[in-house]
């Protein structure tokens, strides 16, 4: 996880009550990183704040929410931070021997910024937060979590209360810039950003899939491997094979162990394999070999 | 990996290889913790971005890599003295030669390689990993398979008459 830069805490936020609103940009897109923007202010300041035309973000153009972004910055009133969650984290995390899923990478995304704002000296009372899965649950686990704040979870809470548009526009309009200056980190030629929303009913998202695909390598590191989208241009690819695709899918435990099910046997991200075909074993030799793995090779072919 | 000798195709042989012709000096290369279904060259260096992590386990030092959305870590080993790492090429048709066992393979050296580099998927590397308690087999095959010269001898006999 990248971190934007650390922010001073100002120092009405330490001795008056604060609320705080927590909103995600770019959960759903096959590409680019998931961003979770937090925005807090005090208590006092919440009427003021509702007059600053954050509501409805999700309707504002990209100018007026990098005009609203460059003008939250300079409030002195408001307080606001990030964490930025690179595609190659979200697929390597989707796609461990021990599969985390989205809803609660993004749980740990929201709570990460909670801690980090209280460990600053945030006063923080209330926090707003747009729900990820069942809202009462969600409730539940950021109260035990922070027993001493007041959780709000609701189903588009971005256009509901003001301070979660705020965070809204922090989330997004840093989402928006971080596919803007991407560097990608292959160096393979005619690679562009011509990605589109990253959905997959865009056709300059599909265009960018299909530009993009490598038969070894799969994708640039800037999408995400572990999203259904990719499957389909997949057919083709080489195939590969994981040993941590073996383990029986079936035992885990948590909601999402069906989908991480559908995606693996669509064959893209792993595909059953016999691990004795392409791995030596040391089978059927002393200790030594089994456990280095060392076979001995009768016919060289 | 092979020790650095020219092909001898002795009886009961089942391969040759011939490891004579001026091959490509790959410096390294990578052991993936997974199969790829391809026999053949792959632009690795355009995708394949090893980072050092900056981390140390047992002076191991771990770097970080992906591939095909998966995280891996891995550690760079290199080889002792008198070793070395080959990619072979099977050599097709013509001049295969036969005996008891049928047909031998000839391979030839297209690459040559002095460290690799191994990869896990999800766990740290570490000396307890497979492949750096490979090298162990080295070490003990130089053991049990160097000549016994002339001093050998005639030290152990010496320690005998000490013991009697």
């Amino acid at each position: 996880m990248v971190e934007a830069v650390p922010m001073v805490v100002p120092e009405w936020a330490t001795k008056e009550p604060c609320l705080m609103g927590i909103d995600e940009a770019g959960r759903g897109p096959v590409l680019g990183p998931m961003v979770y923007g937090c925005m807090y202010c005090a208590h006092s300041y919440n009427n003021t704040l509702a007059t600053l035309k954050f509501a409805d973000s999700k309707t504002l153009k990209e100018e007026q929410r990098e005009e609203l972004f460059e003008s939250l910055k300079v409030n002195n009133s408001i307080g606001w931070e990030v964490d930025v969650i690179c595609p190659k984290d979200l697929s390597a995390k989707m796609l461990k021997k021990s599969k985390v899923n989205l809803n609660e990478i993004s749980h740990n995304s929201a709570m990460g910024l909670v801690r980090k704002v209280l460990d600053m000296g945030v006063l923080l009372e209330e926090v707003y937060i747009d729900t990820v899965g069942d809202p009462e649950k969600y409730r539940v686990k950021l109260s035990e979590k922070f027993p001493g704040i007041k959780f709000v979870v609701a189903k588009k809470a971005d256009s509901l209360y003001p301070v979660v548009s705020g965070a809204s526009i922090v989330a997004k309009v840093t989402r928006d810039r971080a596919l803007r200056n991407w560097v990608f980190d292959e160096t393979a030629l005619n690679m562009h950003m011509k990605t589109g929303s990253g959905y997959p009913g865009d056709p300059d998202t599909k265009q960018w899939l299909e530009d993009h695909k490598h038969p070894v390598f799969g994708f640039p590191t800037l999408v995400r491997f572990s999203w259904g989208t990719c499957t389909p241009f997949f057919k083709d690819a080489v195939e590969v094979t994981w040993e941590s695709d073996d383990i029986d899918e079936d035992a885990t435990n948590n909601g999402s162990a069906k989908r991480q099910v559908k995606l693996s046997s669509l064959g893209f991200t792993g595909f059953k394999r016999k691990t004795e075909e392409i791995e030596s074993s040391g089978k059927g030799r002393c200790k030594f070999f089994q456990a280095r793995k060392l076979e001995l090779v009768k016919k060289l072919e | 990996m092979e020790q650095a000798t020219p092909p001898a195709p002795a009886a009961g042989a089942t391969a040759t290889v011939d490891l004579s012709p001026v091959a490509v000096d790959l410096v390294g290369a990578h052991l993936l913790p997974c199969g790829i279904r391809q026999n053949g060259a792959a632009p690795v260096s355009d995708y394949f971005k090893p980072r050092s992590t900056g981390l140390e386990v047992e002076g191991v030092k771990v770097e970080e890599a992906f591939f095909r959305g998966r995280k891996l870590q891995g550690a760079t080993l290199a080889f002792p003295d008198g070793y070395r790492g080959y990619v072979l090429e099977k050599k097709s048709g013509g001049n295969d030669t036969h005996n008891s066992d049928g047909e031998v393979s000839n391979f030839v050296s297209r690459a040559e390689f002095q460290n690799i580099t191994y990869w896990n998927h999800d766990t740290t590397p570490s000396a307890e990993d497979s492949l750096p308690r490979c090298f162990h087999w080295l070490t003990v095959a130089n053991a049990m398979h160097k000549p016994v010269t002339v001093e050998d001898l005639a030290n152990m006999s010496a320690m005998q008459n000490q013991d009697s």
